[in-house]
């Protein structure tokens, strides 16, 4: 059902794009105030993961129940969060990402459903687990119905009207034949559909792109690697630090050609600010993953880029993990916040918490770097971030190269903190992060065989950090508390496995998030203290939600455990180096949760629609 | 299912001194699965060194490294021709054959069981593989196309065959000189898909995953691709089969994008452990006296012989 329109017209098209951008944006900005919507993964462009509904709060907490529930029918990890639009609630799911329309005054019914046939091949070349987080929702301009954009792990983006669910565009974003797969949320800015990719595991060059969200038509695209013209360097890139680089290095930090299949993908996480018409990312581990293969810093791979959404033209690009040798990849959440500086001053911030174990904050205008902390005082990769270089002060001890195994490298691969939406409570100026307490031995090796073939590889042994319970694999997350300008953790408390989903925090002073061993949990957000938690049917690697629907508030998660953490769990596998480690790392969480993929959604006493008993009865 | 027999705890109770030493002891147990014949799940490391002292110095023996399951090169039922070959120095030193069966990929045969003494030699390694000491070479083989003879593919020119730019799925081996090659010739991007199809799309990042040759052939064979790139030992005895195949030799001319020449033609040779001067001198002794043997178990097997440079 893809509109197919001439060269000629796609003149026209980007200038009605321009022309309408405002209207079509405040719209979902509008939208996204209101706590009766969620209109994307983070809530709002700041992707803060708050809302400021109070219904539920410290004090009532405790009388939380499950109010109704829904199965996708689908194994394998449920990552992100549904959305919900003016009464309706857009679910996704794992592979084969199917889409499901709820009504949430009988969710019992399900208005519409999508289910793609994909390519089977998407389902081999898939890194870690069949996973998917999310969905972008466009509000419709009048000539245009509202849509439903949505990722396929094979590489294509689809547009659904969010009324029918008939697909409205389909267009092929990636070659699944060359490893490019999709599993990331897309992101709506104006009339924009935008996504990135995935398969750095693979060698694919890195790539975002933004499609006319009216007809699928490619609007640009800029590349993490690669000539400035294809990077998107612009003019005035890194003005403000030159020191962070400038011109040519997307070629000129690496070997020859190597940067033609030097990944740096993203699959994580967008933030926007309206008034900055800036859009922040991060791109990922860049490619082939063993570090002697590609001398160099490697950039723009592991880089936090502040982009005009506009044109994709980047202002600022902040690499964090020069020349990663750890698979650090830099997808991470990006929120946005407006806080004072240590000097008093008022500024837009981004704050990003890294795979590296580096939980990092910029001035989301011209990319000035203000904090840099550990994630944990554990991190030993790296001593320190110098703020005026940008530059990380390794600790070549815990550096991984060939005829060396590295050994408690902390963060292991998976990072301190991984795919999860973490949340930013703006009253309390808190960030709520769910962390990985994981670290690895590492051991690099190269291997000839006849005939001058080789093998490139590296085993990877995982297991707790040096908090948790090394004897038992237990104790391998964290959740804390965060304060960007001082640097200092106002609470932190240890969890059996890693929070991998995120948090989403209210200002009825609350946190929720997920567990792997299947909790739902809410904590006081200034203290920590634990006030609620629930057993959901399986382990979560979603975060949280919430959303008022006819004067009641909801909050939302969905299970299915899976993603990374749980490769071991969910392709039987037993090796404790396979899945890069992580197969013995949560060797144990077998005997905690099992699969199964659905949502759960609470209120206070339970109330649903279902209260009256008499919705959704048949009345033959 | 590799770790069957050694349920090691991958990281054990964290105790500064001895953590250390455990994690050389889990090291050396996770990549030497018990996977000699003679060894047994009682046996502990000292007793298993000790054994492999003795042994090593039984000169009534040979103990040949081997691969469980690689052929046509090498299988735990002696079919693979490298396993007749070291069966005939055997016989030409008046040595018994002692085959040490590893159950992992021969890739790892120097590193996991040569050196560490389980075995005494490797048979088909490169002449002058830096790990080991070589001996002389005992035949020369190239890397070669497999094509279909319908195809009519004017290869001659190796690389260089303007024919190649009308082929389409190419079977190659990754981190061989087939893909430096193809890299070069902007060949590697389109049939990266492809070959990793012949392995089943297993991710090779942290596991050393073998390309079947047998596969890679068949799908020549039965125009799943068009081309495939091999050397020529791995697949000749396969090709041998195929009645529609033929092996073309690629000319040893090529080189990188950066002038670097990428070698095509190879010296097989006897790899022992660098010390063992003893061993590599009555193996060269008996590469001379069982020549004519070997050069037959080569011929049947179908791999073109180049003709060996005078040794310097």
């Amino acid at each position: 059902m893809r509109k197919h329109i001439t060269l000629g017209l796609l003149a026209t098209v980007s200038c009605v794009a321009v022309a309408t951008t405002a209207s079509a944006n405040d719209k979902l900005v509008e939208l996204s105030k209101s706590n009766e919507n969620w209109v994307m993964p983070g809530k709002n462009y700041s992707s803060q993961n708050y809302s400021p509904n109070k219904q539920i709060n410290i004090d009532n907490v405790k009388d939380l129940r499950a109010a109704w529930s829904f199965s996708t029918g689908l194994l394998h990890g449920h990552e992100g969060t549904p959305l919900v639009v003016d009464g309706v609630m857009y679910v996704h799911t794992s592979f084969p990402n199917n889409t499901f329309a709820l009504d949430l005054n009988d969710p019992g019914k399900i208005i519409w459903q999508h289910k793609p046939k994909q390519d089977p091949a998407a389902r081999a070349v898939a890194c870690c687990d069949l996973v998917n987080r999310g969905l972008a929702y466009w509000p419709g301009d009048g000539e245009t119905p509202p849509l439903i954009v949505k990722t396929q792990l094979d590489g294509h983006l689809v547009a659904l009207n969010a009324k029918t669910g008939e697909e409205f565009w389909k267009v092929e974003n990636g070659d699944i034949k060359v490893g490019q797969t999709l599993t990331q949320a897309p992101y709506v800015i104006k009339n924009l559909a935008l996504v990135g990719s995935s398969g750095a595991e693979l060698g694919v060059r890195g790539h975002t792109t933004a499609y006319n969200v009216k007809t699928g038509e490619q609007v640009w695209r800029v590349y993490a690697t690669g000539p400035d013209a294809d990077v998107g360097i612009g003019a005035d890139f890194n003005k403000a630090n030159p020191h962070y680089g400038t011109k040519d290095l997307g070629t000129g930090t690496w070997e020859g050609d190597a940067w033609k299949i030097g990944g740096g993908t993203n699959w994580g996480w967008y933030a926007y600010d309206p008034d900055t018409n800036l859009f922040h990312y991060g791109s990922g581990n860049p490619a082939p993953w063993n570090e002697t293969m590609r001398p160099g810093d490697n950039k723009w791979t592991m880089t936090i880029w502040g982009r005009d959404a506009d044109t994709g033209e980047a202002k600022f690009g902040y690499q964090k993990t020069p020349h990663d040798e750890w698979d650090y990849a830099g997808v991470n959440v990006m929120m946005l916040s407006e806080q004072k500086d240590k000097d008093g001053k008022m500024r837009k911030l981004l704050t990003h918490p890294d795979r590296n174990g580096i939980v990092y904050t910029l001035d989301r205008e011209n990319g000035d770097l203000i904090s840099a902390n550990k994630l944990d005082d554990t991190v030993n990769w790296v001593k320190q971030v110098d703020l005026k270089t940008g530059l990380p002060v390794r600790d070549p001890e815990f550096g991984t190269r060939m005829d060396h195994k590295g050994k408690e490298i902390c963060p292991s691969a998976m990072g301190y903190h991984n795919q999860g939406h973490d949340s930013y409570d703006p009253e309390r100026k808190l960030f709520y992060m769910g962390i990985n307490h994981i670290c690895m031995d590492w051991e690099p090796f190269m291997l000839p065989y006849r005939a001058g073939q080789f093998f490139v590889g590296a085993t990877l042994w995982m297991y707790p950090g040096p908090k948790g319970d090394r004897q038992n694999y237990l104790g391998l997350g964290q959740v804390k508390a965060y304060n960007a300008i001082t640097g200092e953790y106002q609470w932190e408390t240890m969890e059996r496995f890693s929070v991998w989903g995120g948090t989403m925090s209210t200002a009825g002073g609350l946190v929720f998030y997920g567990t792997l061993d299947g909790f739902i949990k809410a904590r006081n957000s200034d203290t920590g203290e634990l006030l609620w938690k629930f057993k959901i049917p399986s382990g979560a690697i979603g975060h949280p939600m919430t959303y008022e629907h006819n004067g009641t508030q909801y909050v939302a998660i969905m299970y299915g455990v899976g993603g990374w953490p749980g490769v071991g769990l969910v392709f039987d596998l037993q090796d404790p180096t396979a899945g890069l480690g992580a197969v013995g790392a949560f060797k144990n969480l077998q005997n905690y949760t099992q699969m199964g993929g659905g949502l759960m959604v609470f209120s206070l006493d339970g109330k649903s629609p279902y209260t009256d008993v008499s919705v959704g009865e048949y009345k033959g | 299912m590799m770790f069957d027999k050694t349920e090691v705890p991958v990281r054990p109770v964290r105790a500064p001194l001895t953590s250390l030493l455990t994690l050389a002891f889990c090291g050396l147990a996770l990549f030497v699965p018990a996977a000699n014949a003679v060894n047994t799940a009682e046996e502990t490391e000292a007793q298993k060194v000790k054994r492999y002292a003795k042994e090593a110095a039984d000169t009534s023996i040979l103990r040949i490294c081997a691969a469980s399951d690689e052929l046509p090169m090498s299988k735990k039922d002696g079919s693979g021709f490298e396993n007749k070959i070291a069966v005939a120095l055997a016989k030409a030193m008046g040595r018994e054959p002692k085959f040490v069966w590893y159950d992992k990929p021969s890739i790892y045969l120097v590193r996991d069981q040569l050196k560490k003494m389980a075995c005494d030699v490797v048979i088909g390694v490169d002449t002058g593989d830096p790990r080991v000491a070589t001996s002389k070479s005992y035949y020369r083989a190239s890397y070669v196309f497999i094509a279909r003879k319908s195809s009519n593919y004017d290869l001659s020119k190796g690389w260089e065959s303007p024919d190649l730019a009308k082929v389409g799925k190419i079977g190659f081996t990754p981190s061989s000189p087939a893909q430096v090659m193809m890299e070069k010739l902007g060949l590697y991007q389109d049939n990266l898909n492809y070959m990793y199809s012949l392995t089943n799309f297993k991710n090779r990042r942290n596991q050393y995953i073998k390309l079947p040759p047998q596969r890679m052939v068949n799908e020549v064979a039965d125009e799943t691709a068009d081309l495939a790139v091999n050397f020529a030992p791995e697949v000749a005895r396969y090709v041998k089969e195929k009645d529609n195949l033929e092996l073309v030799v690629i000319p040893d001319t090529n080189v990188r994008s950066d002038g670097e020449s990428v070698p095509h033609h190879f010296d097989q040779s006897l790899g022992v452990r660098e010390d063992a001067d003893a061993l590599l001198k009555e193996l060269n002794t008996a590469l001379d006296k069982a020549a004519p043997e070997i050069q037959d178990i080569l011929k049947s097997e179908g791999s073109p012989l180049l003709p060996q440079p005078p040794p310097t």
